[in-house]
């Protein structure tokens, strides 16, 4: 509380004497006396030691331990030798596999619960009730404490002569300054990307759909589920009012697995392939008039507000729809935005047939797909 | 073949007699072995069943021709045209209750199908077979495969769970639980459909379904695919007693911080409070 009541504490300090004859008690109580702790009452929960009732409490405290200890090791016998393989519905062994990790789970949670149990009831069953007060010393350190101790420190400074050797000071801070500015560069340099790095061929206005070299014929290919099957795509496997998603097959990567698994799923390469029912009026986007094979028109499935896939198709009534914002885009008219946010017509990929029958990319997109980019300029 | 005897004048007349018998004898035996060996004509029963055809006909004017028309041609702002939809569009829309339509609205919704064409009864099956053959008779289009429930199942679930999630969750959620389309449509749930109807909606596309054909999904693929539904259809996907609409980490993340947070802060009331 106040600097007088240290004082005081201080002045009751006992001789080493006067320690060695203290008890363990009366010692614990010195300790709190000197951190300005008093005691105010301290009544035991068990002042007769031995009665029924400290036992009973004590077995139940018990109990919870080794409940917990039950749990724990159930958790380990199931956690090594339940049934965890995959089983379908209906299937014989099917609820065994089912219960796997409640069972588990079940076990951790009460070997964690029946512990907290047990300590929170030993606590509450067994620790004596004690009110303490401890006094508050507000305000600065005294007067005497500050100038000592600025005075120690400013003779250290003097003693080390560190003031007088300027060499010393500025290449100690150039080599901290330094390898702070390393540590800056380290951790904010991966945040830092150049979308423009490759000139025309950038990230930003390129997709997979793009040849690897000039003349490379990119074909249309279905995702089966296997990401090394490749199954290509012929115009009589889909049917009229039909949408199919297909990414691009280029021939260079017929033999690369990582390649062959990497298109299905690099974020800007899923096509809607739809064919339309025959005779159905399209309205084509100028200067994309052969972007389409027929019945066959491919549109980006990507969304040009905020790039989710847009692949809820509507069959009749020719619609696509975005299920983050409720964009609608229709496709009988170049994909062009009709609801919601999205501004931009769904790029549409060229496609057409070569002489073997499958339906093959004639180029990339001509617009760049996905989200807008203040590059697009005009355009978007 | 001829007979050759000693004996006077009736030895012309009998050979006569008895090479006209060894040629109809000879002629008869062709016939026969003819009739045996001819394999049975290859003509589908539903284009050659005319009883069938003719109650399909009677079953179609008594409760489909109002919409889709005489002719099947279908009639403008009512229904339309059947002509090529096949006997799995007739399948799934009658059976599922879809058709007969109570009202022109938004869609047609699933609802218990009319008791002459309950699947699960035998007049039923019967009449749905009559209705089917008599439109697959009026333009062909898809059929309603043999196999019906579990032979519909495939062994891989967890293929049909990559191709249902590429092909059918957009609109229908990830484990089938529907979901919304443009003005007032919707994808519905597929839980109360059977195999059948789920193979015969992926042939024919009812709807504002897309239609996927057995080029682009193979059968083996659609059987997969129903495997899937079916292994996480009702509580088969509810571990936890409730799915709370099975729509995912919003409406589980609300009840995890309202009831979860909730409890924890009793709990943490009562371990404060004085015992």
């Amino acid at each position: 509380m106040t600097t007088s009541h240290r004082a005081d504490s201080h002045r009751d300090e006992p001789t080493a004497a006067e320690l060695e004859e203290m008890s363990q008690a009366e010692l614990a109580r010195l300790a709190a006396e000197l951190d300005d702790v008093e005691i105010v009452h301290n009544t035991p929960k068990w002042p007769v030691p031995g009665t029924r009732a400290e036992r009973r409490a004590e077995h139940a405290v018990g109990l919870w331990f080794i409940i917990s200890a039950l749990s724990a090791l159930a958790f380990l016998v199931c956690f090594l030798f339940w049934p965890f393989e995959y089983v379908e519905p209906g299937r014989p062994g099917y609820w065994t596999y089912a219960l796997y990790t409640p069972v588990i789970g079940g076990f951790f949670g009460l070997c964690v619960l029946t512990l907290g149990i047990a300590v929170i009831s030993y606590v509450k069953k067994f620790f004596p009730d004690e009110v303490s007060v401890q006094q508050r010393h507000d305000g600065p350190s005294t007067e005497l404490a500050r100038k000592t101790v600025m005075a120690q420190l400013a003779a250290a400074g003097k003693d080390t002569g560190i003031a007088r050797r300027k060499l010393i000071i500025r290449s100690a801070g150039a080599a901290a300054g330094i390898f702070g500015l390393g540590l800056g560069v380290a951790a904010i340099a991966p945040l830092v990307r150049n979308p423009w790095k490759g000139g025309p061929k950038a990230a930003l206005w390129t997709t997979g759909w793009a040849p690897n070299y000039p003349g490379e014929v990119v074909y249309i290919r279905a995702d089966t589920g296997d990401p090394h099957d490749i199954k290509l795509v012929r115009p009589e496997d889909q049917g009229a009012g039909s949408m199919q998603t297909v990414f691009p097959f280029r021939e260079s990567e017929r033999d690369d697995e990582h390649a062959l698994s990497a298109a299905l799923k690099r974020a800007d390469n899923p096509v809607m392939l739809i064919r339309l029912r025959p005779g159905t009026p399209v309205i084509q986007a100028p200067g994309q008039e052969n972007y389409h094979y027929g019945d066959f028109y491919a549109y980006s499935k990507i969304c040009t507000h905020l790039g989710c896939p847009t692949s809820l198709y509507e069959a009749q009534t020719q619609r696509i729809l975005c299920p983050c914002h409720q964009s609608q885009f229709i496709a009988t008219e170049y994909a062009k935005p009709v609801f919601g946010p999205a501004a931009r017509p769904l790029p549409q990929l060229p496609i057409t047939v070569n002489e073997e029958g499958y339906l093959i990319a004639t180029g990339d997109f001509s617009d760049p797909i996905g989200p807008a980019f203040w590059e697009l300029g005009s355009q978007a | 073949m001829t007979t050759s005897s000693p004996r006077g004048p009736r030895t012309r007349f009998r050979r006569r007699v008895s090479g006209v018998l060894a040629l109809g004898f000879g002629l008869m035996s062709c016939a026969l072995l003819y009739t045996g060996l001819t394999p049975a004509p290859q003509v589908a029963q539903a284009q050659g069943d005319a009883a069938l055809l003719a109650k399909g006909q009677e079953l179609f004017n008594g409760n489909c021709v109002t919409c889709h028309g005489s002719n099947l041609q279908g009639v403008q702002e009512h229904g339309p045209s059947l002509i090529g939809v096949g006997q799995a569009a007739v399948y799934f829309q009658v059976s599922s209750g879809r058709m007969p339509m109570a009202r022109q609205e938004a869609q047609a919704i699933r609802k218990p199908p009319l008791p002459t064409y309950d699947p699960g009864t035998e007049e039923g099956a019967a009449n749905l077979e009559a209705l089917g053959a008599y439109i697959q008779a009026n333009g062909g289009g898809p059929v309603v495969p043999a196999a019906t429930g579990d032979a519909l199942r495939g062994d891989n679930p967890a293929r049909g769970g990559e191709l249902f999630r590429l092909n059918c969750a957009s609109c229908h959620n990830f484990t089938g639980r529907g979901g919304a389309l443009s003005s007032g449509k919707f994808a519905p749930t597929l839980d109360p459909a059977s195999e059948s109807q789920i193979y015969t909606a992926m042939l024919t596309g009812p709807q504002n379904m897309p239609k996927f054909t057995d080029r682009q999904l193979s059968p083996e693929e659609k059987k997969d695919i129903i495997a899937f539904i079916k292994s996480v259809e009702g509580d088969y996907n509810n571990p936890g007693g409730n799915p709370l609409g099975g729509i995912g980490p919003v409406s589980e993340g609300v009840v995890a911080f309202t009831v979860g947070l909730a409890g924890l802060i009793g709990f943490a009331l009562w371990l404060g409070a004085k015992s």
